[in-house]
């Protein structure tokens, strides 16, 4: 009898849809659902290419399952995505894994699991509107180059339009609850 | 003829890191009848790939926030950089075919007294010369025609991927640089790894190296005498990350990359010097001695 069970194909499977949820809410991240597993964005994937344990169709099997626990871990594999958006191109069901994983990362960081490698870039660009640092010597460099000086940029513009969301005009206040469910 | 008027998104990495492509560039669009518009108050696009994957939504703020300024300014915008290219382009497909995004992200705009309205394109600057300028007249501004220099292209991947968006050209067969090459009249050469990314995104200390050295052993292998690309972030990887695996392994690569406008300014005449081509670290000697430049 035990042996029986022991043999049968039929596995179960639990899926945490309370966590599956609060990925498929989070922009790009809810065509995972279209996913049938056929693997067509692992033979083009060039991260699985050199690390085979990097597997994108693993990682949205994963994310159906609702296993966020795994992918927003610190040191997940979603980190070593290229972003070459092959299995973008290649999915024949418009799942956009590289979205997938876009929207996870964005998970990461309310979480604060993402590495630290994540970071320079975006404070940079919060702090200064660019993504290089500008040193002091480039002004000159440009200078002796013919080229124009760096147009400046309002930060003042840009915290304001970065400071938080406001709720949607005639909205009653903020209903979250997705977030709150899980 | 009337000038092709265009507002330069000159992005970040090339300004600040590569002033010498921003030098190619406008050294050689006045000879092709374009005329660049230069605007005040560009943010960075912002970074497809780390501002992306902290706040998506913020992130098509800001773009949306650069596309508004140029649509206040009335003209498209044309990028140097694919990176610039991918979050412009994405940014103007999602808020064009997504009313609710649209309007969340216009709240958000509304505070500056901006808004999106979706009124402009946004082209890379070799599909500017294939689409307004034209590939003849780009072969006629022509002066030193680049004959026998064989150029290893590297399309790099945001210029073409998602091609449902990027509407660019066949990923899997594309045309545009390859035109564009021979309109300067030098070989494109196309080599085993010339789709593979240049892995600058992956987070981690190996997977970078293993995919430049990947293409630079391709690049080698079919004898080019340069490299040319039109992205400033694949240029990292295959300047800054060559001469990092020189130094951690035994490959000796000697395989100079150049951004695509340093070798039509070459092909306009203009010196190595005037494109910046001396600033480069790993210099393209031979194709220099090719054309006695």
């Amino acid at each position: 009898m035990e042996a029986e069970q022991a043999a049968s194909p039929h596995k179960r499977i639990r899926i945490d849809f309370a966590q599956r949820r609060r990925l498929l809410a989070v922009l790009g991240g809810n065509h995972v659902n279209y996913c049938y597993q056929c693997g067509a964005c692992v033979g083009d994937c060039p991260t699985t290419r050199f690390f085979p344990s990097f597997n994108p169709r693993e990682i949205m099997l994963t994310a159906l399952l609702g296993d966020l626990g795994t992918l927003l871990a610190p040191g997940s594999v979603i980190w070593k995505c290229s972003n070459c958006y092959n299995c973008y191109e290649r999915c024949p069901q418009d799942v956009r894994p590289v979205e997938v994983i876009i929207a996870l990362k964005n998970l990461a960081r309310e979480e604060g699991t993402h590495p630290e490698e994540a970071q320079t870039i975006y404070e940079t660009i919060l702090k200064t509107g660019r993504s290089a640092p500008v040193i002091a010597s480039l002004k000159r460099k440009r200078e002796s180059m013919g080229l124009p000086p760096l147009p400046a940029i309002d930060m003042g513009e840009l915290r304001a339009v970065l400071a938080p969301e406001d709720p949607p005009p005639g909205d009653s206040p903020p209903s979250s609850t997705a977030e709150s469910e899980s | 003829m009337k000038p092709i008027k265009a507002i330069f998104f000159p992005g970040c990495l090339i300004p600040i890191k590569y002033p010498q492509m921003e030098v190619a560039i406008r050294r050689t669009l006045p000879n092709l009848g374009v005329e660049i518009i230069d605007l005040e108050g560009f943010s960075c696009c912002p970074d497809p790939i780390y501002f992306q994957a902290a706040d998506k939504i913020a992130w098509l703020t800001l773009a949306a926030r650069n596309l508004a300024l140029a649509e206040e300014a009335g003209h498209d915008i044309f990028t140097v950089c694919s990176g610039c290219t991918g979050t412009l382009s994405e940014a103007n497909h999602l808020l064009r075919n997504d009313e609710q995004l649209r309007e969340r992200v216009n709240r958000r705009l509304a505070r500056v007294g901006r808004k999106y309205q979706g009124s402009i394109a946004v082209r890379h600057i070799v599909v500017l010369l294939r689409e307004k300028v034209g590939i003849d007249r780009v072969r006629e501004s022509v002066t030193r025609p680049l004959t026998g220099v064989r150029v290893a292209l590297h399309y790099g991947c945001h210029l073409l991927k998602p091609s449902s968006i990027m509407q660019v050209d066949d990923p899997d067969d594309p045309q545009i640089l390859h035109q564009l090459i021979e309109a300067i009249g030098a070989e494109p050469v196309t080599h085993d790894e010339r789709f593979l990314c240049c892995g600058k995104a992956c987070i981690d200390p190996d997977l970078p190296l293993d995919m430049t050295a990947s293409v630079l052993r391709s690049v080698r292998k079919s004898g080019a005498d340069c490299m040319g690309m039109i992205c400033p972030t694949c240029f990292s990887s295959f300047d800054t990350g060559q001469l990092l695996l020189n130094r951690k392994t035994k490959e000796h690569f000697e395989v100079p990359p150049v951004y695509f406008f340093q070798l039509l300014g070459l092909a306009q005449g203009f010196s190595a010097d005037e494109v910046g081509l001396t600033r480069h670290r790993i210099k393209p000697t031979a194709v220099l001695e090719k054309i006695k430049a």
